[in-house]
């Protein structure tokens, strides 16, 4: 069992997931904006933060989370991060896994909306083996 | 509002939008030429002058040959045409050196104007030497007063022109009226020896009509050249704003994107946890009810998707999109892998012959165009059916990709529609409803992107082939065979 950290400002999709996650055996915790997410991690830091990319206030929010998280927390530089996002990530619009870099996109997989809950708890399940090049 | 003590109100102003001051344009228009455009036509007028020096080199040594100016019937000029290229050159030399080193605005129009009193100087002491009346040598002005023209504001290029006709006045003057020059001129005999008064006048004449004519040709050419100058900052201007919009509307599609597909995640996902049994025993009727919400939730998506890809095609911006070598068995192979899944879910199999082949494009475009021309193989295959995948080198050296499959093809009639954006066959809808029409159209503007030639061969119920030629391909050309279609779109 995991300590997971959803962060996404749509509840619905949130609550779903975490339910999902839940029944796999994961404590799973909602955050639905980043501010909060920083500090709730900052006091417990999880095994594994799903994170969306765009957030009411801040298109970029998720990015900027991100960043601060490599490179000015010690405490939650090393914690797996599960970007999920709208926007496709196959073409060129918006941004897929070759755009992984450790400055200006410094997360370790991407997971593109609508999610497919067998396709997330495998990934979910292969980030916390440590492994982020699977499928 | 309820004022509390102690508890500062906030205040915000909602600012006007910015607006662009009204005489913008008419400023613009009336100012020089941006810095960079000036220093590369310093460095241009400077070749320029080398011209000028090497005539004047010749001229000199044409007067070392007493026979040549008496063929010609000309005066040895004597040192003077040497002096004045030594003194271009050097000047030459001082510029060239000052315009390559690091230059600001200040710089770049000091250097100018230097060029330019450097250069009137030194034409009217060749005004003089050649024949300041005599000859037409004073219309050589002219070339000051238009470039000035076009390179400098009207104001400035007005300043040129007066001191063009201050120093030409002040060489007829030293030498027709004070007599403080003696008379020059290259030609060995001149009319006015004869009969001074008649032509004096002749020559006043003549030193008015020039005058005129430069005045004459400075209005025109500085009323001309403000006028395209005001177009090309009216042309600017609205280039700025056509990327400022473009860059706009990026930034909306993206948003667009989220907001439409961000609620489709939404139901899709509490569809899936009624789907999957997370909320109890569902009865089969409204399991199959979830199931079509579901599928339906995926089309939409799938379609909101490929509506975003052609908008951003038909942008301008993507042209300017770096391209770089695209290697093509890794291409196609990619692209293989993304419609695999469907391809096993129908038993469709790839039979390959892929030679490596450069291509030179966006990739991501390439990889548009190939996904969905393979998954339209693939999804309008029949069932356990093949789609052959090829590419190999034209007689050109040009990269032909063809992609065949043996499912439920085209009617002749309908294959000139395929590409228009919303349209699907009966046939197509009848075999597949989840598609959105907009594949082939997002394949036609790959291809107008890129010159890509595609030939679409189909036989009803047999199968489709398309048949990709990259440019510098030479046109093919064939005639069609009995009970085949051909359709063929550049």
């Amino acid at each position: 069992m995991a300590y997971l950290l959803i962060v996404d400002d749509d509840e619905d999709f949130a609550s779903t997931a975490a339910t999902v996650l839940r029944k796999d055996g994961h404590d799973v915790q909602i955050e639905l904006d980043t501010d909060d997410a920083a500090q709730s991690m900052e006091s417990k830091p999880p095994d594994l933060l799903i994170l969306d990319v765009m957030f009411p206030e801040d298109a970029s929010a998720g990015f900027e989370l991100a960043r601060f998280m490599r490179h000015k927390s010690e405490k939650l530089k090393n914690v797996p991060i599960l970007m999920l996002t709208a926007i496709n990530v196959k073409f060129p619009l918006g941004f897929g896994p070759h755009d992984i870099d450790d400055h200006w996109l410094p997360v370790t997989d991407f997971l593109e909306k609508p999610v497919d809950f067998d396709v997330l708890k495998r990934k979910v399940a292969n980030l916390l083996h440590g492994d982020s090049t699977a499928d | 509002m309820v004022s509390h003590e102690g508890i500062q109100a906030a205040v915000y102003e909602l600012p006007l939008s910015k607006e662009r001051p009204e005489d913008f344009q008419i400023k613009g228009s009336k100012g020089p030429l941006p810095e960079s455009l000036l220093v590369q036509n310093i460095l241009w007028f400077c070749r320029f002058r080398w011209l000028v020096i090497a005539t004047l080199v010749s001229y000199g040594t044409l007067g070392l040959f007493p026979g040549l100016t008496g063929y010609f019937r000309i005066r040895p000029p004597g040192a003077w045409p040497f002096i004045t290229a030594l003194v271009l050159t050097l000047s030459n030399l001082a510029f060239l050196l000052f315009a390559r080193t690091k230059h600001s605005p200040a710089r770049t129009m000091l250097n100018l104007w230097s060029q330019i009193v450097g250069d009137l100087v030194v034409l009217t002491v060749v005004v003089y030497f050649v024949g300041s009346l005599e000859t037409n040598i004073a219309f050589a002005y002219l070339f000051h007063i238009v470039l000035s023209c076009v390179f400098f504001s009207r104001r400035q290029s007005l300043i040129v022109t007066v001191m063009a006709i201050g120093m030409f006045a002040t060489c007829i003057t030293a030498e027709y009226v004070l007599k403080l020059l003696p008379s020059m001129s290259i030609f060995a005999h001149t009319s006015h020896e004869q009969d001074s008064s008649q032509v004096l006048a002749i020559l006043t004449l003549d030193f008015f009509l020039a005058i005129g004519i430069w005045l004459v040709v400075w209005h025109l050419a500085s009323h001309l050249s403000s006028m395209v100058r005001q177009r090309d900052f009216e042309l600017a201007e609205t280039n700025r704003r056509l990327m400022a919009a473009q860059e706009e509307r990026s930034r909306h599609m993206l948003a667009t994107t989220h907001q439409l597909k961000a609620p489709f995640a939404a139901i899709y996902s509490n569809a899936q946890l009624l789907l999957q049994g997370y909320c109890g025993n569902i009865p089969d009727e409204a399991l199959r009810v979830i199931q079509r919400i579901t599928a339906r939730c995926r089309r939409l998506t799938a379609e909101i998707q490929e509506m975003l890809q052609l908008a951003n095609l038909s942008s301008t911006s993507q042209e300017s999109l770096p391209r770089t070598k695209i290697v093509s068995t890794e291409l196609l192979l990619w692209c293989m892998s993304q419609v695999d899944p469907v391809a096993r879910e129908r038993g469709v199999v790839f039979k390959t012959d892929i030679r490596p082949v450069a291509m030179i494009g966006t990739e991501d475009h390439f990889k548009m165009l190939f996904v969905n021309l393979l998954s339209n193989a693939v999804i309008y295959s029949h069932m356990n059916g093949q789609v052959q995948v090829s590419c190999r080198r034209g007689p050109n050296s040009e990269p032909i990709v063809t992609i065949v499959d043996n499912g439920i093809g085209i009617p002749a009639h309908k294959l000139s529609h395929i590409f228009e954006e919303h349209y699907r066959t009966k046939e197509a809808v009848q075999h597949n409803k989840e598609s959105s029409g907009l594949g082939l159209a997002i394949v036609k503007h790959v291809a107008e992107m890129y010159s890509i030639r595609i030939r679409v061969e189909s036989r009803l119920g047999f199968g489709t082939r398309f048949e990709l030629t990259f440019p510098s391909s030479r046109e093919s050309s064939g005639s069609n065979r009995e009970g085949e279609t051909k359709w063929l779109i550049s």
